[in-house]
């Protein structure tokens, strides 16, 4: 067992970190959130060319073939200096559901251009109803002539407004479960985009498919073959969501750190009254557990494991815990922070944004209470211990 | 990162799970346990058992083989702790885990190849002198003062919420030998030979039912070569260990007991009024508290891999105990829940639920709060030690 990082993964969480802390200055990540696409394209450039946007793919196209928790990395790295980016979209959405179930031709198609950052993706799979699961899925999917055409309503589609094409899941049949994916091009005729306006610096959009038509070849995997492939999408949204929120909840901390060492009330830095020192060490201990909790869950789902109480546990403690951390770093604050030209608010806003990404809190704990009913081995994780049921 | 234990490992585990439950059978349990003492097992009973611990290796198992031990990485201490606590096993504590591990940093030669071998067999019991009734939090300004005398040093003073002191072989005791110097500088620590004229020990009861001790020494003359590290250096030898013994305290095992324990009473089907578990207020109190318990777990395993690795954690040591014993007192509150109209009833009552354990610990686990730095205090080390904020 080995509940740490090794070198070459410590080395590019710092590079990762030391290009995002100097690629934007707050000025103009506060001016991207009012652009139509909400990223910086050079920045994104000059991060594929480090190799970060093609890390998670294999070498054939283009990638290093790295895991999940490296990516996990890169993303709390991005978060920790609030730099925006179509990673999610592009990368932990389009590009891995495209390894995962693309055809052949899909793959050679997209992902060397994902990899090299040419091309942007997105998915299109949440819909009004706000939630997860598969049920809520109205958006339809039938066969017309020789493809298809869509019908629907989608919402928070990351980056559409960038994208080069949008993989939406619809209802191809009358089962639960009966979903599939297909690839629309985003100038395609009968697709309305209208960005919504959100906290955070993601770029989300509304998408209306009104009659849309599709070929044939658009479908991704098999048709009615689409959950669990969505299913393991949001799962890697969430372990990396989550890691996101470590590296919000980590600026957090250290600007209040720095405030506190400097700011001076009562001839004294406030940093020195164990008031302030408490709320600092309480945001660090639930940093920290957040940190090794997000590891683990990207570790377990990079590992082809399960994954899914791992990442559970990981986004349900973050979502909290991290958006709690930005409430005490503005407590110990105070006014100055409460300015837009002080750059804790922009963790403030992320951390709105991140805690609601790919299941709120309740969203995870009411998946573990599942697990709980009905997998009780699986509930208890690796747990060596057999229940003490000489009490029951 | 890899998240499972190795195969070495996992077989480690198993052969430490057999070992306790061979050894703490319930005929065992129904002997031996005794709520009246601190650890909840009898003096003799914990000596008996440190000694198997000590037979079977376990004790000096991370020791550097030139001090007789078994030279194995901290994933497989961390590993023991884990599997003794989640088995309540008696004797995990100073007496294997801080003393020893500050004698080989910082004792004499001689002190070392007296004391190592036969603590590593566990043959020696100790309680640590470093609280006095005025000073606790602010240890430094602790008073027992030592006097050279020849080739002795003459010890008086009084030591004060000392646990398992009627039980020890010898003392650890930190005292003033320049009553001159401010705080810090001018201690000194000492090996204290319980037996010694003048050591009187008098019994406190406390709340969770156990009795606590002061020590009281009244011109104990104890001899030179017994004093540890150099004069006036004492501590570097209080803090030396520390880190040490933290981590041996931040196993993850009784964690991973309490809330399993609190498992198996929602699971019970309960003439008239059905399962705890199929209540979803329940359900979700289970998962909050697994939430917990798993960030506890990967706190203790994170640290035992930073010092496998190599590095020097240290207050984040602090942090992890922080964690392991913040979530055990979520876990106690949550059982008075959880156990509702049963929560006060006491182990050996008619209808005690879950034989009374949840109603001792919750009192028990007080000492958590105050204990090893206590959670203000840690809080304050954490602060300041490790991110760096001003005193």
């Amino acid at each position: 067992m080995d509940i740490t990082i090794d070198d070459d993964q410590r080395l590019l969480r710092d590079t990762a970190l030391a290009f995002a802390q100097k690629a934007l200055t707050p000025a103009r990540i506060r001016e991207l959130e009012t652009t139509e696409h909400g990223f910086d394209a050079k920045v994104w450039r000059q991060m594929a060319e480090m190799g970060w946007v093609g890390a998670v793919f294999p070498e054939q196209y283009g990638g290093s073939g790295a895991g999940l928790l490296e990516l996990a990395l890169i993303v709390e790295a991005l978060g920790q200096a609030a730099v925006p980016s179509p990673i999610y979209s592009t990368v932990v959405e389009a590009g891995l559901l495209l390894l995962d179930a693309g055809s052949p031709a899909q793959r050679e198609n997209y992902l060397p251009r994902i990899a090299a950052g040419d091309a942007i993706m997105t998915t299109a799979i949440t819909e009004p109803g706000g939630g997860l699961a598969p049920g809520e899925i109205r958006t339809s999917i039938k066969p017309a002539g020789n493809g298809f055409t869509v019908n629907g309503t989608k919402l928070f589609v990351r980056d559409a407004g960038a994208a080069e094409g949008i993989i939406c899941l619809g209802r191809s049949g009358d089962g639960e479960n009966d979903l599939t994916l297909v690839i629309v091009p985003r100038d395609a005729p009968g697709l309305k985009l209208r960005r919504l306006q959100a906290a955070g610096g993601e770029a989300l959009w509304e998408a209306i498919f009104d009659n849309m038509t599709v070929d044939a070849d658009a479908i991704v995997g098999e048709p009615g073959g689409a959950w669990p492939h969505v299913a393991r999408l949001q799962l890697r949204g969430a372990a990396l969501k989550s890691a996101e929120l470590v590296g919000i909840g980590q600026a957090s901390l250290d600007l209040t750190l720095s405030y506190s060492k400097t700011r001076i009330q009562f001839e004294r830095p406030i940093g020195s009254f164990q008031g302030v020192q408490h709320h600092c060490a309480e945001m660090y201990r639930d940093l920290e557990v957040s940190r090794l909790l997000a590891w683990q869950a990207a570790a377990s789902l990079g590992e082809g494991l399960a994954g899914d109480r791992e990442t559970a546990i990981a986004k349900a403690k973050t979502s909290e815990a991290m958006p709690a951390v930005t409430r005490t770093a503005h407590q110990v604050h105070g006014a100055i922070a409460y300015y837009r030209d002080y750059p804790l608010e922009l963790y403030y806003h992320r951390a709105i944004a991140a805690q609601a990404a790919y299941g709120d809190a309740g969203h995870h704990r009411r998946a573990l209470a599942r697990l709980l009913r009905e997998d009780l081995g699986r509930f208890r994780g690796d747990s060596p211990h057999d229940l003490p049921v000489h009490y029951v | 990162m890899e998240l499972k234990l190795t195969v070495d490992e996992a077989a480690f585990r198993t052969e430490v799970r057999h070992f306790l439950k061979r050894e703490l059978t319930p005929e065992v349990w129904q002997a031996h346990r005794d709520l009246n003492e601190q650890g909840m097992w009898t003096p003799d009973f914990t000596k008996a058992f440190r000694r198997k611990l000590g037979a079977a290796g376990y004790i000096g198992m991370g020791w550097p083989k030139e001090y007789g031990g078994g030279g194995r990485s901290r994933v497989y201490q961390a590993i023991f702790w884990d599997e003794m606590e989640y088995h309540r096993a008696p004797g995990l504590d100073r007496s294997i885990t801080y003393v020893p591990n500050a004698i080989m940093a910082l004792g004499s030669e001689a002190q070392k190849a007296d004391l190592l071998p036969k603590m590593s067999l566990g043959e020696l019991s100790w309680f640590v002198g470093y609280s006095e009734p005025d000073a606790g939090s602010d240890l430094a300004s602790l008073k027992t003062r030592a006097v050279e005398d020849g080739d002795h040093f003459v010890i008086t003073g009084q030591k004060s919420f000392s646990s398992d002191a009627h039980m020890a072989d010898y003392g650890w005791i930190a005292t003033r030998t320049d009553p001159t110097s401010s705080k810090h500088r001018g201690l000194s620590m000492f090996i204290v030979d319980m037996t010694l004229p003048g050591v009187t020990v008098t019994k406190y009861p406390t709340l969770a039912g156990w009795t606590h001790h002061a020590v009281h020494f009244d011109q104990v003359r104890v001899p030179r070569s017994m004093m540890v590290g150099e004069l006036h250096q004492g501590w570097k030898v209080v803090m030396g260990a520390i880190d040490f013994e933290r981590a041996a305290l931040s196993g993850a095992g009784l964690v991973g007991y309490q809330f399993d324990r609190l498992l198996a009473w929602c699971m019970q089907d309960r003439e008239g009024a059905g399962r705890k578990l199929d209540d979803p207020l329940v359900q979700d109190e289970l998962v909050r508290l697994a939430i917990e318990a798993e960030g506890a777990r990967l706190m203790s395993y994170w640290l035992a891999s930073l010092h496998a690795k190599g590095f020097k954690p240290q207050h984040e040591t602090s942090l992890a105990l922080l964690v392991k014993r913040e979530t055990a007192r979520r876990l106690d509150v949550a059982g008075l829940e959880l156990l509702g109209p049963f929560a006060p009833l006491r182990t050996g009552s008619p209808w005690a639920a879950l034989e009374g354990e949840v109603e001792v610990e919750y009192r028990d686990h007080l000492y958590f709060q105050f204990a090893a730095g206590g959670f203000d205090i840690t809080r304050n080390v954490v602060a300041t030690r490790g991110l760096g904020l001003p005193r």
